[in-house]
């Protein structure tokens, strides 16, 4: 064998055959390497519920997820849009009212996900449904989830976005060296990916984002606390806004709380203002749209688990003092004013008229929410999730507001579906002698009126608090007073009337003495 | 020939691997394409609003295509609301409209059935969802405006596999393990069904030329409006090769409950005829002629869902008037009412009388003679013997004479069957009480708020709309002096005294 004359061409054979072999592999290598890494979905998770309601991910980075760094540096780059104008690394959104924890690089409603090998941030349940508390204007703050938020402006938070976006500055090489600035490494891959692709591409998202969100530009400011439930889906199917009617343009509603949703489940307690829901998880998933999770990238695993952890999730007990002799005044007459529409307490949702819909003309509350959400809106709400097994099927058209329960009543502040009246003494007041002009968003209580402080003498005229010179926050003056004349709804101030839910059936009659009575009852739900 | 063992073999593993490949191909192809997935409903009803009538071939618009049209082409719709926009009828909860079926052939295909044009709705007031009527006029829904929308988004550069597909990715991909449209079921609609159905919809656009046609003094032929079309026309120019013409026969939509009163022979034994101007002998002639107008293929299933149909509709009770708590009839007053229409209406109005679904010569009832222009004995010879030759026995159309006036029909529940007249001129029967002359020249149509005194569809306001409030009537308009359109004829009743004219209105409340 040794002296085979065909040994040379042997060797050079397997040389080759080796070469070939390496690169074969390498490619494979290489392949499953790249396929690996594009396939990447990797939510940051958590095993607490609560920590995965306010850090978990719904699936909206999957399609509308923001790179990580690119959240961290927009707010160093365009301070100028945020309502603070200024950077505050570490906490950067919180002059949006973001809320943030120690020890967190992100606030709470905002979750973070690998996909495709880039990090994503999106907002999540949490960011409309986590609120602050604070007993002074010197306490720290106590964080309660499930909770409407009272202090997150997410309309500004869209604003700041969209006008980054459409800012020259917006563009892949400044953004990029920008992000290394603050610390960004990103390999080789994800540069050219960055550079080429995911900038472009998430100014283009945001600048159709921008136009699809235009009839924010007609009805009035949100303000932290709100938003415009219903005419985001409009958009969402594409409806053509300027042919919408005008009366069906503000659609601004108070944030609701979220826990217990168990107890609502069994009573068959309608969702939303005018209770146009009667599925849950229906609901939840219609909201969660807002969350940037569409029908295919909706992560149905951690939704559920969040569904799960609402059904019997409690809301957290008065923690101030209650005088009990009062309260029991006041219980008396809950039962015979509030308990048929209310239910018997903050936990027995039991009640003649509870979960039903009160028609408008009875209820005279500010009918704009109810005329934004019209027919043809339901009928076309039937195509979301089309082809899956929970498309949508349980919307309807009402024609008044939904009775609710009051559990946690103390921090569903301020009240009405509109959020137009500040506190729950307020609402015991007949419209003419209610607030017609406070603050929103300040998350320091009112132990005497149960709400937020919002009394127009305690900010000035910038709406910093009076009382808290550290605190470099603008509230948000809230108008309930329509002006006259005006081109559009929003000119006009519309939708934000304090009006209804009042007369002798409402207890906007009874003593001063019999209304601070019910409120301290009230403070026990 | 000798073939070594080893190349045998091979020759054999190749043959069965062939066969293998063939078979799976074969299969993939009858799933992806042909297979067809059982409708099941629960009841008649559902079956009439949301059957199929087995278009999909022809006509049928794969559904997440269907879907994503309004959201591509928001600017070619006559309003906001998707497909609602069209007047459609849809009922909540469901995911396609009355009168759309959703089957699957291969892939999930939307197509129409009768339900489209043969459903009513109505309500009291805006503040009410509206209340759905099966087999009753559908007269909110513009069809016209429907299929323009159809072909301009055929037409519109936006209409490629690229764009569609991106939102349609939106709605449905199985992207993250949710379920949906598959790597491949995509690529399908990518290079196949969306070009596909574009080519389709251009070459039906063909045979609705027609319908764009100018008439003889230079205008358009007038829009069909909502709750109309141009029957005879559209079964001309489908079931015949007859050159294209000039008339413009607009034909309100009828209802199609009870038809078993309208069927066979009359009292005396007379023939009893169907349609506007007598046309068909047969209710199972217009079932079948109308089905097979909408694309459905003539196959023995096809005979049988028309047999089924006949049996439904002609058992169908028409609607009791139904706002008896709010607008209670005063029995006594129709009763009166009952006397005068026995001398002035039941001979040609009561089911089988002399003159019930008969032909009245066209100088005797006056009304516009316009849509009986747009049929002639040759398109009824044509048509027989077209559809003769698709294999369907049925009791031929009239073809022994040209169409010389209109049908009389049973008034059951005339009170939702508004407008009125053949062609929807006259929006109440309180106006058609009213001479010629009083009647309103110009009114809208498509609007579903019901007025119980004058018995028809109110007169819609003027909305605010955009956020100027810009001042706008979304509900088209229809004139009376346009072709096909006049108001005039059917003199009958409209000497009475005004009382008299409210015991009969009051009298036909009850029909």
């Amino acid at each position: 064998m040794a002296d085979s004359p065909d040994q040379p061409a042997k060797n050079r054979h397997r040389k080759w055959r080796i070469v070939l072999l390496v690169i074969v592999a390498l490619l494979a290598i290489g392949f499953s390497y790249l396929a690996w890494r594009f396939t990447r979905d990797d939510p940051v998770t958590y095993t607490d519920p609560e920590e995965h309601f306010k850090y978990g991910s719904t699936g909206g980075e999957r399609e509308s997820g923001i790179p990580y760094w690119i959240w961290k540096v927009l707010p160093k780059m365009f301070p100028e849009y945020l309502p603070g104008k200024a950077y505050t690394a570490g906490t950067e959104y919180i002059s949006l009212g973001f809320l943030y924890e120690p020890g967190k690089d992100l606030p709470i409603g905002a979750s973070r996900r690998n996909t495709q090998g880039v990090d994503r941030v999106f907002l999540n349940c949490a960011i409309c449904h986590t609120g602050s508390v604070r007993e002074t204007p010197h306490s720290s703050p106590a964080f309660y989830t499930g909770m409407p938020s009272n202090t997150v402006d997410l309309e500004s938070f869209e604003h700041f976005i969209f006008a980054c976006a459409s800012d020259q500055r917006f563009n892949a090489p400044r953004i990029m060296a920008e992000m290394e600035g603050i610390g960004a490494k990103y390999d080789l891959i994800n540069r050219f990916l960055m550079r080429y692709y995911a900038i472009p591409f998430m100014r283009e998202r945001l600048l159709m984002l921008k136009g699809h969100f235009r009839f924010g530009d007609w009805e009035p400011d949100a303000g932290p606390g709100r938003t415009d439930t219903f005419n985001p889906a409009k958009t969402l199917l594409e409806f053509p806004l300027e042919k919408l009617e005008t009366r069906e343009l503000v659609g601004l509603c108070d944030l609701p709380s979220i826990w217990l949703q168990g107890p609502r489940k069994e009573k068959n307690i309608h969702a939303h203002w005018d209770g146009n829901n009667s599925m849950m998880e229906e609901r939840n998933k219609s909201a969660a749209f807002g969350t940037g999770a569409f029908p295919p990238t909706i992560d149905l695993k951690q939704m559920a688990r969040i569904e799960q952890w609402l059904l019997y999730k409690e809301p957290p007990k008065y923690p101030f003092p209650i005088n009990d002799q009062l309260s029991a005044q006041g219980e008396k007459l809950y039962v015979q004013y509030c308990a048929n529409c209310h239910g018997r307490n903050g936990r027995d949702f039991n009640g003649e008229y509870v979960g039903q819909i009160v028609p408008i003309d009875k209820i005279a509350t500010d009918r704009h929410r109810l005329d934004s959400y019209t027919e043809q809106l339901a009928v076309a709400q039937n195509t979301l999730y089309a082809g899956y097994p929970w498309r949508f099927s349980h919307f309807r058209k009402t024609f008044g507001y939904v009775n609710l329960p009051l559990d946690g009543l103390w921090l569903r502040a301020p009240y009405l579906h509109n959020g137009s009246v500040p506190t729950l003494r307020d609402l015991l007041n007949p419209s003419s002698e209610r607030p017609t002009v406070f603050y929103r968003g300040y998350d320091v209580f009112d132990q005497g009126k149960v709400g937020f402080v919002s009394d127009v003498n305690r900010f000035d005229d910038d709406g910093r608090s009076k009382d808290d010179s550290d605190n470099p926050r603008k509230y948000f003056r809230f108008d309930t007073q329509v002006k006259p004349g005006g081109l559009t709804p929003r000119d006009r101030n519309e939708g934000n009337s304090n009006a209804g839910h009042e007369g002798p059936a409402y207890g906007t009659m009874l003593s001063a003495q019999e209304k601070d009575a019910i409120v301290e009852y009230l403070k026990t739900f | 020939m000798n073939l070594q063992p080893k190349t045998k073999r091979l020759l054999w593993v190749s043959a069965i691997g062939l066969v293998i490949l063939i078979a799976l191909g074969g299969f993939f192809t009858w799933t992806k394409f042909f297979r067809q997935e059982k409708e099941v409903f629960a009841n008649e009803e559902e079956h009439f609003k949301y059957g199929s009538l087995g278009a999909e071939g022809d006509r049928g618009i794969p559904y997440y295509l269907w879907m994503v049209l309004p959201r591509i082409f928001p600017d070619l719709m006559p309003g906001p609301g998707g497909y609602k926009s069209f007047g459609v009828v849809w009922e909540e909860g469901h995911e396609i409209p009355v009168g759309f079926s959703k089957k699957v052939v291969g892939f999930a295909r939307i197509t129409n059935n009768c339900a489209i044009c043969h459903t009513a709705t109505y309500r009291l007031s805006e503040d009410e969802v509206p209340r759905v009527v099966v087999a009753g006029p559908g007269h909110t829904n513009n069809l016209q405006s429907m299929l323009r929308f159809l072909f301009k988004a055929a037409h519109d550069p936006r209409f490629n596999s690229d764009i569609i597909m991106n939102e349609i990715r939106l709605v449905n991909a199985n992207n993250y393990g949710n379920g949906g449209l598959s790597f491949i079921d995509r690529q399908i609609y990518h290079y196949l069904l969306i070009p596909l159905t574009k080519k389709a919809l251009l070459q039906q656009e063909k045979q609705f030329t027609w319908m764009e046609r100018y008439v003889t003094d230079g205008k358009p032929k007038p829009n069909w409006g909502p709750g109309r079309d141009d029957a005879m026309n559209l079964t001309k120019y489908f079931m015949t090769n007859m050159a294209e013409d000039n008339t413009f026969g607009p034909t309100d939509f009828p209802s199609i409950w009870n038809l078993g009163i309208r069927s066979g022979k009359d009292n005396a034994g007379k023939q009893m005829l169907l349609n506007w101007t007598g046309d068909t002998p047969a209710v199972r002639s217009v079932l079948i002629d109308s089905a097979l107008g909408l694309g459905a293929p003539a196959q023995p299933w096809f005979l049988q869902r028309m047999a089924d149909l006949d049996h439904y509709l002609s058992n169908l009770p028409p609607p009791k008037w139904p706002f008896g708590e709010t607008n209670p009839i005063n029995q006594q007053v129709a009763a009166e009412g009952q006397i005068i229409y026995a001398r002035e209406c039941a001979a040609c109005h009561e089911p089988r009388a002399q003159f019930t679904n008969k032909v009245v010569p066209i100088t005797e009832i006056g009304t516009d003679p316009e849509r009986m222009y747009s049929w002639s004995k040759d398109a009824a010879a044509e048509a027989n013997r077209r559809v003769k030759q698709m294999g369907i026995e049925r009791p031929p159309m009239v073809e022994t004479q040209d169409p010389y006036g209109y049908v009389s029909p049973p008034l059951d529940g005339i009170w939702l069957r508004a407008p009125y007249l053949h062609n929807g001129s006259v929006p109440t029967l309180r106006d058609l009480l009213n001479t010629p002359g009083e009647r309103p020249q110009t009114f809208h149509r498509g609007y579903d708020v019901f007025d119980p005194v004058k018995v028809g569809f109110k007169e819609p306001l003027l909305r605010p709309t955009g956020p100027t409030g810009e001042l706008t009537q979304p509900y088209p308009l229809f004139d009376t002096r346009e072709k096909g359109n006049g108001n005039k004829g059917h003199a009958y009743g409209t000497q009475l005294s005004d009382q008299d004219k409210e015991k009969v209105l009051e009298y036909l409340k009850t029909l």
